[in-house]
């Protein structure tokens, strides 16, 4: 213990030790006759540097390696501010790496890795139907399959349900305003989910009958925003959809089922079970299951696909060819966003991979400009493990320096990347950067400094540090080693940049196809808005058809609108589906082809100059009580009357074989409906006119200016007709569609940036080296140019070892790309991970950049004076 | 290394047995440890103060020496180290075993001709 609590003391008193030495030593020259001054001198010298003296005597002590790496780091502080341009390139490029990394891990962490807001979340599944055929497809639930597979189901602790729908919400103060509420069993939240609310209670099942108990649960984000966290909300009551609706409870702020929803109100089926064809053949029910604990996924699934088949079985009408599949509820939830976060993380790492490559070769052209700085210090006695730990310090301290700005940096980073992309990610993933990101990012920061100072410190470990003395240190030694090292790092920074080039290359020709590609209708100069006629007091076709009647006429009045139309789904906003029979052909019952289904009203396809193909539009003839008209898009009636004989066909659609018949009055063309870019779904689009039981639509308002102008006569026609409802998501549709893009917007710019960054270090690191090449090479140069060598030989000696790495590295890279090619081959639009014109423009654009890269260190060879470079031996 | 041609540089470990053997005529401070180094060679080994000192820190970690302040003959506060039991038995051990090597190298070098102590 003393050598710990002596240490001061111990210091001072080695100090007074070497002192005295000194002074005895002094002493004795003048008593041989020394001058006091020369002795003083002559003491000095021969003691040699008293500070290492003392400083290699402390190492004697040891007892805390702790103080010898807190003396290392002063060292490489010190070493580190002397050359400030090695310094600020080494942390720049460490915080570029990091932050990058960090940034894509924030987001990753909160998507992928956190758990779920609810009790012991791997349990939750997610229950679906799907078609036997087509096991990618995915349908919700019938209530009464729902019902059957709650009674019959044996490896679930509880199954529940829940159903997304829109409600206008009337507050005491304000505007009307248009909500998105869900209805959930009374079950959800206490049994399946196990989350209580935070205030009151959750629902009783008794309340389960929809809405008719009128009870409602607050989401905490609604409330917060609607009753500013007062917590004498609970027992209020609220205006919803025209009825008063008691307030029950609210729910904890991190709880959300990823719906962005406001509200909940109970949900039960027994209207709909009352309904023999709505409770087997209708499906919109969402089902969430909490697996009993020690129960598998894969028995569970046997357990409901068992059920499944027993359903098919009875009840062959609905449900044959149907089978129920699972996934983890986290699994759903993150849905497509998995795919572009982890190619995003691949290509942070690449990055980091690169800067790494580039930082050690730059360390290692510092190391050998450094060999005499080590070889005198190695003379004076100073270990090479010390040397080496030295050198590792350094890196080290760069890379937590580095790590440190760029977790700064990705902080604000993330925030901006999700304020510009407010719909990237499902609200129930929090992104936030703390101890969780923090840590990792630390841990990246040490393992990449320790990378690139490894081996540097490996060469210092092995190095002939006495021969470099001799040789006056130009470096001969450890050069060979060295520059191998070098030529391997710099091949191996091209290949990943490649990968990098290839990937966002075949992302960018995708969205250029996507953007290129015919969407079916012209957003410019097109402005939407939402819009629902819902409650008591519209429980009438003919109310809601007044309403929207008044409500488009009077915008269409108002001055610049040429035409206004509404849409049950905007374009790119997804589609719902429905199944089709066409009179006069065999229809096999279980198996009816899949039809999207969408409404439209009044002069939609104007508004959008959507294109008619064949027959005609809907017409103000077509009346609400009279024939049931539909248009099929092209995609329909190429599919289901590839003769050309879509216009007067008459088809039933949904369930019930004895529904409206339908008679098929036009041919429209396809409009892009989901944003991914995917097919369009064949769909049948009915008039909202005759089929007002979809209350919510969308207004398309064009106009010759400024859309948005419109936005003003849309909110007061809307009040003037019925100054109890709301409007909601206002915006162009230019918007629209470019929000349709924002993921895939997203996540090629990060990629593209990331490969931009990498092809600039790989240039770097290209030029470095064969900088570096030159430099040790000028007497060669010298010579050759002396017995004549023309500046073009010696230009292309140069440039063709960095056209050689340049190759070698297309080629592994081009190997790795091929390789990866299934990570983003999801991803792709119009091209294939293959596409060839990506890998040729990659390769031009390579070599453009090396050329560019080798000209400078190149040019410098050329220009080497014979007589200097011999004169300089 | 600074020296003169003549000076032979240390080897860690002989170094440690020649402090040893230069405190076997007692108590001594650094300096003199040096200087008696120095005399006892004929000038021959030069001691480097970056090795002493580490040598003389590492031997009294290892409680072969131990060290007290005291005054020199001149007033000066000087440390003075002091070979201890375990360090005199080390000595002899490292004795027997230094005096075994030089034989075998002088045998090495002058084969017909028989020992003598150096």
């Amino acid at each position: 213990m003393r050598w710990l609590w002596g240490r001061p003391r111990r210091d001072a008193e080695l100090a007074e030790e070497i002192k005295a030495h000194l002074e005895m030593a002094v002493a004795q020259r003048i008593e041989r006759g020394e001058s006091p001054a020369v002795a003083r001198d002559n003491a000095r010298r021969e003691f040699g540097n008293a500070t290492h003296v003392a400083e290699v005597t402390r190492e004697m002590w040891g007892g805390a390696s702790w103080r010898a790496f807190g003396r290392d780091v002063r060292y490489a502080a010190r070493g580190l501010r002397r050359s400030p341009s090695f310094t600020a390139v080494s942390v720049l490029t460490f915080a570029l790496a990091i932050g990058a990394n960090s940034a894509v891990f924030s987001v990753a962490r909160a998507v992928l890795l956190a758990p779920l807001p609810y009790a012991s979340p791997s349990e939750l599944m997610r229950l679906y139907g799907a078609d036997v055929k087509d096991p990618t497809s995915r349908w919700p639930f019938s209530p009464a399959d729902y019902l059957d597979f709650t009674a019959q189901q044996q490896s679930f602790s509880a199954l529940g349900a829940l159903e997304t729908t829109t409600a206008t919400w009337l507050p005491e103060k304000g505007e009307p305003e248009i909500l998105s509420p869900l209805y959930v069993t009374p079950n959800l939240f206490p049994t399946v989910l196990r989350v209580p609310a935070q205030y009151g209670r959750s629902f009783t099942v008794d309340e389960s009958e929809n809405g008719k108990d009128h009870k409602v649960i607050l989401a905490q984000r609604f409330w917060q925003r609607a009753f500013g966290g007062d917590r004498g909300a609970i027992g209020q009551r609220m205006q919803l959809g025209g009825d008063s609706y008691e307030i029950v409870g609210v729910m904890p702020s991190s709880f959300s089922l990823g719906l962005n929803e406001d509200v909940y109100f109970p949900l039960g089926f027994g209207d709909a079970m009352a309904d023999a064809v709505r409770a087997r053949k209708q499906h919109y029910v969402h089902v969430v299951g909490r697996l009993k604990p020690g129960m598998t996924q894969a028995a569970a699934r046997a357990d409901v696909q068992t059920i499944a088949k027993r359903l098919e079985r009875e009840y062959p009408e609905s449900n044959s060819d149907r089978t129920v599949s699972m996934m983890s509820l986290h699994e759903w939830l993150v849905g497509d966003t998995k795919r572009p976060i982890v190619l995003l993380q691949a290509a942070a790492l690449f990055v980091l991979l690169i800067a790494c490559a580039n930082l050690t070769n730059l360390s290692l052209s510092r190391a050998m400009g450094r060999e005499r700085e080590m070889a005198v210090r190695a003379a004076l006695g100073a270990s090479r493990g010390r040397l080496a730990r030295q050198l590792l310090t350094e890196s080290v301290l760069l890379a937590a320096a580095g790590g440190v700005i760029g977790v700064l940096v990705a902080t604000s980073a993330t925030r901006v990347l999700l304020a510009i992309n407010p719909g990237a990610l499902p609200r129930i993933f929090t992104v936030s950067i703390d101890t969780q990101v923090l840590v990792p990012s630390i841990v990246a920061s040490i393992l990449a400094g320790g990378l690139v100072g490894l081996v540097p410190a490996l060469g210092i470990a092995r190095a002939d540090l006495h021969g470099s003395l001799k040789e006056g240190g130009r470096g001969a030694s450890g050069g060979r080693g060295g520059e191998r090292v070098r030529r391997v790092l710099v091949v191996a920074q091209i290949g990943l940049a490649v990968m990098l080039l290839v990937g966002s290359g075949l992302l960018i020709r995708s969205f250029e196809k996507l953007t290129g590609a015919s969407t079916g209708f012209d957003a410019e100069h097109v402005l939407t808005a939402q819009l629902r006629a819902g409650g008591a007091r519209y429980d009438s076709a003919s109310a809601v058809n007044r309403f929207y009647d008044d409500v488009m006429r009077s915008v269409a009045a108002a001055p610049g609108v040429i035409a206004v139309g509404g849409v049950s789904i905007l374009p790119t906003q997804g589609n719902v589906g429905t199944s089709l029979r066409i009179q006069g052909k065999d229809v096999d019952e279980g198996r009816l082809p899949d039809l999207g289904y969408l409404e439209v009203r009044g002069d939609y396809f104007k508004a959008v100059r959507g294109r008619l193909i064949a027959g005609r539009l809907f017409e103000n003839s077509d009346r609400a009580d009279g024939p049931t008209v539909a248009l099929l898009n092209e995609t329909a009636a190429k599919r289901h009357f590839p003769n050309g004989d879509a216009v007067g066909a008459r088809v039933r659609i949904g369930p019930d074989p004895k529904s409206q018949p339908i008679t098929i009055v036009g041919v429209v063309a396809d409009m892009r409906d989901v944003g991914s870019g995917a097919p369009t779904r064949p769909t049948i689009i009915m008039n909202h006119v005759q089929q007002t039981w979809d209350r919510s639509l969308s207004i398309a308002v064009r106009t010759t200016g400024d859309p948005n102008s419109a936005a003003a006569a849309l909110r007061r026609a809307v009040k003037a007709a019925d100054p109890l409802l709301a409007i909601r998501n206002v915006e162009t549709l230019d918007d629209v569609l470019s929000s349709s893009l924002a993921p895939r917007r997203f996540s090629l710019g990060l990629v593209a940036t990331f490969a931009a960054i990498a092809l600039t270090l790989a240039a770097i690191g290209i030029y470095g080296v064969l900088s570096y090449a030159v430099t040790t090479r000028t007497r060669e140069f010298g010579v050759r140019i002396a017995l004549g060598a023309s500046t073009h030989s010696v230009l292309m000696l140069v440039a063709r070892q960095g056209l050689a790495w340049a190759v070698l590295g297309l080629t592994l890279g081009i190997a790795g790309a091929l390789a990866a090619g299934r990570l983003i081959a999801g991803m792709l639009y119009g091209v294939g991970a293959l596409d060839l014109w990506t890998y040729f423009a990659v390769a031009a654009g390579l070599f453009v950049v090396v050329a560019a890269a080798c000209l400078l260190p190149a040019s410098r060879a050329t220009h080497v004076d014979p007589l200097t470079a011999m004169r300089a031996e | 290394m600074s020296g003169g041609q003549s000076r032979i540089e240390l080897l860690q470990g002989t170094l440690d047995f020649i402090i040893l053997q230069t405190l076997r005529w007692g108590p001594q401070h650094g300096f003199g440890v040096a200087q008696m180094i120095r005399a006892h060679s004929n000038e021959t080994l030069q001691v480097d103060t970056g090795s002493l000192y580490p040598a003389l820190h590492r031997l009294e970690r290892a409680k072969l020496i131990d060290a007290k302040w005291d005054r020199s003959d001149k007033g000066q506060r000087v440390r003075v180290y002091r070979l201890t039991a375990a360090g005199r038995k080390r000595l002899v051990a490292e004795r027997t075993k230094w005096e075994r090597m030089t034989q075998a190298i002088a045998g090495i070098l002058n084969p017909p001709i028989a020992e003598g102590e150096s």
